[in-house]
């Protein structure tokens, strides 16, 4: 396994720089942190006291991690003056490559481990198998909403079994609502498909 | 005319384990369409819970038993045979299906040899069976593709290919006569 890593930067406009990389890194194993900048994430400007409402954390840990992850650079407080502190979170994005893939964390990762209590799957690969791994994964699942390839290929990449990918593909296409809008099946005949002018006997035997 | 459906693991597992309504929905509507299910021997063995002893298969087994599921006897084809070296066609079908879903990937090459079954089998039906036609369920595209694809290579013609996506709809778009049924959606 190989990684080739670029520094991990904010992706906005006008990129800020992510100082705590402990607490990057703790955003992806810490499913409560996780859910935490999520919520921002998708509240845009939120106060303190509306996210202790709105996550199932304890008030104390909630304005602990809102503390870590304004340090990190990763949430910027807002408001100063107004009396009350709001809360935006900060996008970034972290390139790797791996077995030859190239693999994103971004938000989207975040939030889809923000959702590791509902679905065990995701805990169980993130933890058993690394975050990288489950980047990996992530995303070779919506390669697969796209058609890019099949989910027994992705088992083979992600070194996983196929039981854990099926697993996995469900939860993903429900969280990201991946997949066509139309539910019915699409029916390929030899008519439809994909080249059927060529010479596929041809060109699949030179390879 | 007798028409085989050929269904991909994927479906079975959004169908969930037996008994449940969506599998007696599947049982009624093959009844009704008077077809059958199969499915090549390495997908049954995919979906056989094999810590139990004897091993069972909580998808299959009972639709097995009841005789509305076939499990192929094992396909011919050796992945590690040079193609100009076979001259099967249900082998040849796996080889082309292999590369055919590499092919189709962007990502390094895989050994796709169990999603190729899917295509063999239908081959093999062929040979096997004059007055045939061919319906393959998976949640792969490039799985149903080759399905489409690949036996014509072969002279076989009456095959269709149903794509479902995403995965879960095949719980409910699946068991139907509709989708069993060569003239049907």
């Amino acid at each position: 396994m190989s990684y080739d890593t670029e520094h991990v930067r904010n992706a906005g406009d006008d990129p800020g720089t992510i100082t705590g990389l402990p607490t990057f890194t703790e955003l992806l194993t810490n499913t409560n942190l996780a859910r935490l900048y999520t919520a921002i994430r998708h509240a845009e400007a939120v106060t303190g006291p509306e996210l202790v409402e709105v996550v199932d954390i304890s008030k104390k840990t909630v304005y602990e991690y809102l503390h870590r992850l304004a340090q990190a650079g990763l949430i910027t407080e807002t408001g100063a003056g107004t009396g009350t502190s709001e809360y935006e979170a900060e996008d970034f994005e972290l390139q790797l490559t791996i077995r030859g893939i190239e693999v994103s964390i971004t938000p989207e990762l975040v939030d889809v481990i923000a959702h590791a209590d509902e679905y065990p799957v995701i805990a169980r690969i993130r933890d058993d198998h690394g975050v990288v791994t489950f980047a990996l994964v992530h995303d070779l699942v919506k390669a697969h909403s796209v058609g890019d390839i099949t989910i027994r290929q992705i088992s083979t990449l992600g070194d996983l079994s196929n039981g854990t990918v099926y697993d996995l593909v469900e939860a993903l296409y429900e969280i990201l609502d991946l997949g066509d809008d139309d539910p019915s099946p699409i029916t390929y005949t030899p008519d439809e498909a994909d080249g059927s002018d060529a010479d596929l006997m041809a060109e699949l035997t030179d390879q | 005319m007798y028409t085989a459906n050929i269904v991909d693991t994927v479906i079975f597992r959004s169908l969930g384990k037996s008994p449940n309504p969506h599998l007696e929905s599947l049982r009624q509507a093959v009844e009704a369409a008077e077809t059958e299910v199969w499915v090549p021997v390495s997908i049954y063995r995919e979906l056989t819970d094999s810590g139990t002893e004897p091993p069972v298969n909580p998808y299959l087994d009972d639709g097995v038993a009841e005789e509305w599921i076939r499990v192929a006897t094992p396909l011919p084809g050796n992945r590690d045979d040079a193609f100009e070296s076979v001259t099967d066609p249900v082998a040849q079908a796996q080889h082309l299906a292999d590369a055919f879903l590499n092919r189709q990937s962007k990502y390094p090459v895989t050994n796709n040899w169990r999603d190729a079954s899917l295509v063999a089998l239908a081959v093999r039906l062929f040979e096997q069976n004059v007055r045939i036609r061919v319906i393959t369920h998976t949640a792969d595209q490039g799985v149903a593709r080759a399905c489409a694809r690949i036996p014509p290579e072969f002279g076989y013609y009456e095959i269709k290919s149903r794509y479902y996506n995403p995965p879960q709809t095949a719980k409910e778009k699946f068991p139907t006569i509709e989708s069993l049924r060569w003239g049907g959606q």
